[in-house]
């Protein structure tokens, strides 16, 4: 009827004046809202279940015996579904939430309408906590392993002996919640239990620590490794203390570097007590490195995980093409034989450089001739 | 963990032989200065701390559930505030003078050594009265040290009782429980307090100028 209405008035509005217009529009929203409004108040609310469970839906306050017509999502539902005017659904799975309207046979009047969540009760939720600022306090942090569907609700709790602690939540991302220390070096045990509770049920778990062993840093930042000029065998690394971390001072960090060369699986690792930097010696010339660092408070705790890859490749006099073992061994020999005694060169230079077996000849045959001649002088 | 062991028997030695003798400790430390001594009474703070790791796991093992379960957290009873905590206001650590941090160390180490000498004599198996009484010697050690720092600091060493506060029959636990209870918190202090002077002593390093000992550990192959 409001359509008609509104059809009647269309070739009216050009003629009219704007603020009329207005008025007029305005009224017909008006109208609209209460429309909704109207049938919003009709029983109308959303209904949890479990999948897997059978559902039966009641058309608001009709008899059993009445003529009603149910819909799913704007489809009609076949009558097989229907035991009298009770809608029945066996063994509800995810694809069957949605909105379910119930209307009076003949006069299509809305009676009851739902909004079917389908979902599941929440599984054992999954809890971290970590301090990466200590002495400063620590983090907690959680998630669920499977979703349920439907819309849940954490609860988290901090019991420190006797003390009720207040976990602050963190508003992005907000499965996460923050504490302060008030005391440091503590005997005592910190309780955190998060307690998940969603309208099909609820789960919890705890954790219990102790303030040092939930210790563990941020990784290292800015990573940087650089060739050393006229060095073919060194890599200079150099990185700094999370930003995370309050006092380095008070609260040294120690360090672990691992390093290896692209091609191959092993990684060499080296231990630093402290400094933020260490030159590597032993790379191998004109290989590509891959190098990661990693930290931890000196004293108490777990190791970072490793910062980001840095790639560097040691200096090399000519611009980097194939290098294969013989080149390598030429570059090594050259390097040796500058610091021979001139004798040494000429039984060398008698042979022919055809590879380390030759070089090892010629490296022995110096060594008994620095000797001879060490012990002459 | 091989390779620690080594350093920590080396390290310990150097400060025993130091400080075997309670007077020329002093001098030995003078010699060095106050900067090595700092170093060294810190090396020792590690060494034992991975002592009584081991030490700590067959204690409770030897008390029994539920002492031995790692999620025990009993309350900490009235009874227990008779043995030093390391527990402190974060600001107030922070603020603490040079003085009071070693004066606070030296105090609790005396008093938990008294407590752990009269555990050893109580002990049941040989074997943790053996690691008993090599612990007791080593805190002993670190005792010695940390008095060190302080004379070449020009600090007046804490004096204090040397026995265990109060009448000696008031001390004595009510029954076995409490008794066991006792010594829980005891071990729990002492981690607690090596984790902690750990900390202070990484202070004081940078307070006063050390010869600093960088440890280079190369490992090839993972």
């Amino acid at each position: 009827m409001n359509v008609a209405v509104f059809r009647s008035m269309a070739p009216v509005f050009p003629k009219m004046a704007s603020p009329v217009r207005s008025a007029c529009c305005v009224v017909l929203a008006a109208v609209v809202v209460v429309y909704a409004q109207r049938h919003s108040q009709q029983d109308s609310h959303v209904q949890y279940e479990r999948v897997g469970a059978d559902v039966t839906m009641k058309c608001g306050s009709m008899d059993w015996d009445a003529a009603v017509t149910w819909t799913a999502n704007g489809t009609d539902i076949d009558e097989s579904h229907l035991n009298g005017s009770y809608l029945i659904l066996k063994n509800v799975g995810l694809s069957q939430s949605g909105q379910y309207f119930c209307y009076e046979g003949s006069s299509w009047h809305l009676k009851y309408q739902t909004n079917l969540r389908v979902g599941t009760p929440p599984k054992e939720p999954v809890l971290m906590c970590r301090s990466n600022n200590y002495p400063k306090g620590f983090y907690c942090s959680w998630h669920l392993p499977t979703p349920t569907y439907i819309p849940n609700f954490f609860n988290i709790s901090v019991i420190h002996g006797t003390k009720d602690m207040v976990c602050e939540k963190d508003s992005p991302p907000k499965n996460r919640c923050h504490i302060k220390y008030l005391q440091l070096f503590s005997t005592v045990k910190y309780k955190v239990t998060l307690t998940v509770t969603n309208a099909l049920g609820k789960n919890f778990t705890t954790l219990t620590f102790d303030e040092f062993a939930i210790v563990k840093p941020d990784p290292p930042e800015s990573v940087v490794a650089k060739p050393v000029p006229n060095n073919p065998r060194r890599l200079e690394v150099s990185w700094q203390n999370p930003s995370s971390w309050p006092d380095p001072e008070s609260f040294p960090l120690k360090f672990f570097l691992r390093y290896r060369p692209l091609i191959l699986d092993q990684w060499q690792h080296v231990e630093l007590s402290d400094g933020t930097s260490h030159t590597i010696t032993d790379a191998y010339a004109g290989k590509e490195y891959i190098i990661q660092v990693a930290a931890k408070d000196s004293d108490i705790g777990t190791w970072s995980d490793w910062s980001v890859a840095v790639h560097a490749t040691p200096w090399t006099e000519e611009p980097k093409h194939l290098t294969t073992e013989a080149q390598i061994t030429e570059t090594t020999s050259v390097s040796t034989s500058s610091f021979m005694a001139p004798p040494t060169t000429k039984i060398c230079d008698k042979g022919a450089m055809v590879g380390s077996g030759a070089m090892a000849v010629c490296w022995t045959a110096g060594l008994v001739v620095a000797a001879y001649s060490v012990l002459f002088i | 963990s091989q390779a620690c062991d080594s350093w920590g028997i080396f390290t310990f030695l150097c400060a025993a032989l130091c400080n075997l003798p309670a007077l020329p400790a002093l001098n030995c430390s003078e010699e060095l200065g106050a900067g090595q001594s700092i170093q060294q009474t810190y090396d020792l703070t590690r060494y034992l701390e991975h002592q009584l790791r081991t030490l700590a796991g067959t204690y409770l093992n030897y008390l029994g559930p539920p002492f031995n379960e790692p999620d025990f957290n009993p309350p900490r009873m009235a009874r227990a505030e008779r043995v030093p905590s390391a527990t402190v206001d974060l600001d107030l650590w922070r603020g603490l003078t040079d003085n009071a941090r070693l004066a606070a160390n030296y105090r609790a180490y005396s008093r938990l050594l008294c407590y752990l000498r009269v555990l050893d004599g109580q002990v049941g198996t040989a074997e943790l009265r053996h690691r008993l009484s090599h612990f007791c010697a080593s805190l002993q050690g670190l005792v010695l040290s940390i008095g060190g720092v302080m004379s070449s600091l020009g600090y007046p060493l804490p004096a204090g009782p040397v026995g265990p506060p109060g009448p000696p029959g008031a001390s004595a636990a009510p029954n076995d429980f409490l008794k066991k209870m006792d010594d829980f918190w005891l071990l729990k202090e002492l981690q607690t307090w090596l984790w902690r002077s750990a900390k202070d002593f990484n202070r004081l390093k940078k307070k006063v100028p050390p010869a600093v000992v960088t440890l280079r550990l190369e490992a090839r192959g993972f």
